[in-house]
């Protein structure tokens, strides 16, 4: 049982105090920014990314990031619950039927289901992430140049088609991203491409700096236009444990979301926000009594806020095996892995073993202080909507700023920071979601690199995507996602 | 409640800074970190070697030395930062040597000059290239492999960089043992054996410290080497002994930083390496990932370096 043994390794790892502390940090971050509407897990873990060149050990710092990922999806359900607002994009779906709970004087029973599923399913998660993790490593090294290829482009795809209601707006932005990505050297021949003669730009558009643009700076200028984001609901929170009848009412529906979000976090392009989408349209078909949801049904809480939390579990598992992020949360996290000196890939399990392994033991130790930090502190967060944005956005803005500046030390890298964190204004203004952007701007030099090596393996012939059976059959899956949006696309206008 | 809401904004902020240093240099060199610029992938022979080197650092400098991988774009991108950053002793090229300062100069258009845009500081080790097959080959030994080679329209190559050390010396081998190669290059030592491990190549090429880990798991056979003489670290002849006349002198892991840094920095960094290199746990941990410590001060190495690079302008003359 290799499994086994890993893990009680791991839990040597997570167990030392240095790493319990960074765990706790990121579970706490992770909250408040969940709760907090406005910054995402994304942005912080970008604001993060400088700061985990200054943390010696990668365990440490992907410890603390998966803390804040995962933290993030319990903290979101708060504000959801209480504002109507979803602190998080994973937690939109709770309003619907947190907030009504919330209206109806329910927000404990509310806030304490959310919490206890999010416990289960993100239990739930850690648990199959370590018994899957290591035969899909395993099987990742079937995974060459073609392989890689076609893996990006569905990821890149279903990435695309997934993240917003409008699909040909995330296309724009995948493009644009695959764009960016081109900037530099090339990464075959090393011939500039797109630097418009400043050296600057020669080594490529840094993907801190990018990040932190985006993300960072884009939603602090939002989010202050927003200004005050309305009012709390109630103040006073109790019987944040739910009844016996709330838990036979929502144990099927935590299980589900638990399934659903795990598999959907699977999926290149997957991640916490469809999974919470897809676990409550599963819910309310489900129901014996559909016309309670959006009216406070509190499976409408449980399942979604259990799937989100599966699905920001199980999205480790592409990325620690085969290398792929999934999502913008995961593209961060794959970031401050390279900068570790960790390659995200079929050996990390082997050559790695205490990341993956103290990764993976944090998360059930990082699962429990969330559950504590949740409920019986869940009135002290709520207090965190009261603090006035005008404190939080300056502070954000100036470790932006600094942070951006630590990684080169140039002063450039600052202004194309400003530059994108203002495009990042204006494209989330015309609702344009930047995380396919960000998504193809990590995947792309993967995708080109990997398309110039399939063709030199097969002396350009483009047969070899076809003739091998795994690039063939999610080129096949690729080809059958499109057709089919294209034709219930047609469908509708007709 | 004023009071807990400043706790936590400060609490976040606290949180968020705790890993930003003072932008201030003091007087003194060196006053804060040192980044040591490693232009590839992690996992590589170069980043392992870095490791090994910031590592045991902490006894010989009074700042650390950290490691920043800054891979693709053939290896000139991490390269270039150097060759951009301020020539004061806090930005250092690791891996000064490699194939794409001996070797891809001469192939292709780069855009710096590699001998006067960097300064040497010193010479820390030279990795030889170990020509590899996977386990489940056909061929054991070279002679097999080269007639299996010959009778085939296409044998892929997998190698870190193209024109780097692995590249340049497995289209020498395949010209002068006259079969038909086609490198396939990525981002560095570690892709290159992670495609080669999992059948994605017919051959390929790495240093000691990324195949021998394999070896000894079994995934991979090493039928050569490209030395002059073994290389004590690996258990395969040299192309020589077999019969094919090809030598290069493998990929030189050197340290070098921007030009106009002052002479009293570049000798203060050289007295630090050359204590590095002599240091017990050093020793024994390149040792245990098979590279030789070959240590050459700045003067010496600048001497030598000229001397690899028009060595290498000659070997790359060979091409048909």
């Amino acid at each position: 049982m290799a499994s086994f043994e890993g893990l009680l390794q791991g839990f040597g790892i997570a167990l030392s105090p240095v790493n319990l502390l960074f765990a706790f940090l990121g579970a706490l971050l992770g909250t408040a920014i969940g709760v907090l509407p406005g910054l995402g897990p994304a942005a912080t873990i970008a604001l993060l990314l400088p700061v985990s060149y200054k943390i010696g050990s990668p365990v440490t710092a992907i410890i603390m990031m998966a803390g804040v990922f995962y933290g993030a999806m319990y903290g979101g359900s708060t504000t959801s619950i209480l504002l109507n607002i979803p602190g998080e994009a994973a937690s939109v779906v709770t309003c619907l039927d947190g907030h009504q709970m919330a209206r109806k004087g329910r927000a404990g029973p509310a806030l304490g289901i959310a919490a206890i599923g999010s416990f289960i399913a993100g239990t739930i998660a850690v648990v199959a992430l370590t018994l899957v993790a290591p035969p899909v490593a395993e099987f990742a090294l079937k995974f060459g140049p073609p392989e890689y290829f076609a893996l990006t482009v569905l990821g890149l795809l279903l990435a695309t088609y997934l993240s917003g209601r409008a699909p040909l707006k995330s296309l724009i932005m995948a493009t644009l991203g695959l764009l960016l990505g081109l900037v530099g050297l090339d990464p075959v021949a090393g011939v500039p491409r797109f630097d418009f003669g400043n050296v600057n730009l020669q080594g490529g558009i840094d993907f801190v700096t990018l990040a932190m643009g985006l993300f960072g700076i884009g939603e602090i200028l939002l989010s202050l236009e927003q200004g005050v984001i309305g009012t709390i609901v109630t103040t006073t929170i109790r019987d944040v444990f739910p009844r016996m009848t709330d838990f036979v009412r929502t144990r099927r529906a935590i299980v589900r979301g638990s399934v659903i979000g795990f598999v959907v976090g699977l999926l290149p392009g997957g991640g916490a926000v469809i999974a919470s989408l897809v676990s409550y349209a599963a819910e309310r078909r489900a129901s014996p009594h559909p016309e309670e949801f959006g009216q406070g049904a509190i499976e409408g809480v449980a399942g979604p806020e259990s799937a989100n939390n599966a699905a920001a579990t199980s999205s480790f598992i592409p990325l620690l095996t085969l290398g792929i992020p999934g999502n913008a949360s995961t593209a961060m996290i794959f970031a401050a892995l390279m900068i570790q000196g960790v390659t995200p890939g079929p050996f990390l399990l082997r050559e790695h073993a205490d990341v993956f392994w103290g990764v993976a033991a944090s998360m059930y130790i990082g699962n429990a202080m969330l559950l504590l930090l949740n409920l019986p502190l869940v009135g002290v967060w709520a207090q965190l909507l009261r603090v006035p944005y005008a404190y939080l956005a300056p502070i954000i803005a100036v470790i932006t700023l600094a942070g951006v500046y630590t990684v080169n030390n140039t002063a450039f890298d600052i202004w194309l920071m400003l530059v994108i964190g203002v495009v990042g204004y204006l494209l989330r203004k015309l609702e344009f979601d930047p995380g396919p952007l960000l998504l193809a701007f990590v995947l792309g030099p993967i995708m080109e690199r990997s398309l110039r090596q399939s063709l030199l393996m097969s002396a350009g012939s483009p047969a070899i995507f076809v003739t091998r059976p795994i690039a063939a059959l999610l080129l096949i899956a690729a080809a059958i996602f499109v057709a089919g949006n294209l034709l219930a696309g047609r469908r509708r206008r007709a | 409640m004023q009071s807990r809401r400043v706790l936590l904004a400060a609490l976040m902020a606290a949180v968020l800074l705790a890993g930003i240093p003072a932008a201030v240099a003091g007087p003194a060199y060196p006053a804060k970190a040192i980044t040591l610029i490693v232009p590839y992938a992690p996992g590589g022979s170069t980043d392992v070697l870095a490791r090994a080197v910031s590592q045991v650092a902490t006894r010989h400098l009074t700042v650390p030395l950290l490691v920043v991988n800054r891979p693709g774009g053939g290896a000139i991108p991490g390269r270039l930062d150097v060759v951009r950053a301020q020539p004061d002793g806090y930005t250092l090229l690791f891996g000064y040597g490699s194939g794409e300062d001996l070797f891809v100069p001469h192939q292709r258009q780069i855009p710096y000059d590699v001998l006067t845009d960097l300064v040497p500081v010193c010479r820390i080790s030279i990795h030889s290239v170990v020509l590899v097959v996977a386990a489940n080959h056909p061929a054991q030994n070279l002679t097999e492999f080269v007639r299996w080679a010959k009778g085939r329209e296409q044998n892929t190559a997998a190698v870190s960089t193209a024109g780097g050390v692995v590249d340049v010396t497995l289209r020498l081998f395949a010209q002068n043992a006259g079969f038909k190669v086609t490198p396939v290059p990525g981002t560095g030592g570690a892709d290159a054996i992670t495609r080669l491990v999992g059948g994605h190549a017919d051959f390929g090429g790495g240093h000691p410290s990324e195949v021998l880990p394999h070896i000894k798991a079994g995934r991979l056979r090493p039928l050569g080497v490209a030395l002059e003489r073994r290389d004590p670290a690996v258990n395969a002849p040299t192309f020589k002994e077999m019969g094919f006349d090809v030598v290069t002198p493998g990929s030189v892991k050197g340290v070098a930083v921007p030009k106009g840094t002052p002479s009293d920095v570049i000798l203060y960094l050289a007295a630090a390496f050359k204590e590095i290199s002599v240091d017990p746990e050093f020793v024994k941990i390149m040792k245990d990932i098979g590279q030789p410590i070959m240590y050459q001060g700045p003067e010496e190495y600048k001497v030598w370096f000229k001397q690899a690079f028009e060595q290498a302008g000659r070997l790359v003359a060979q091409f048909k």
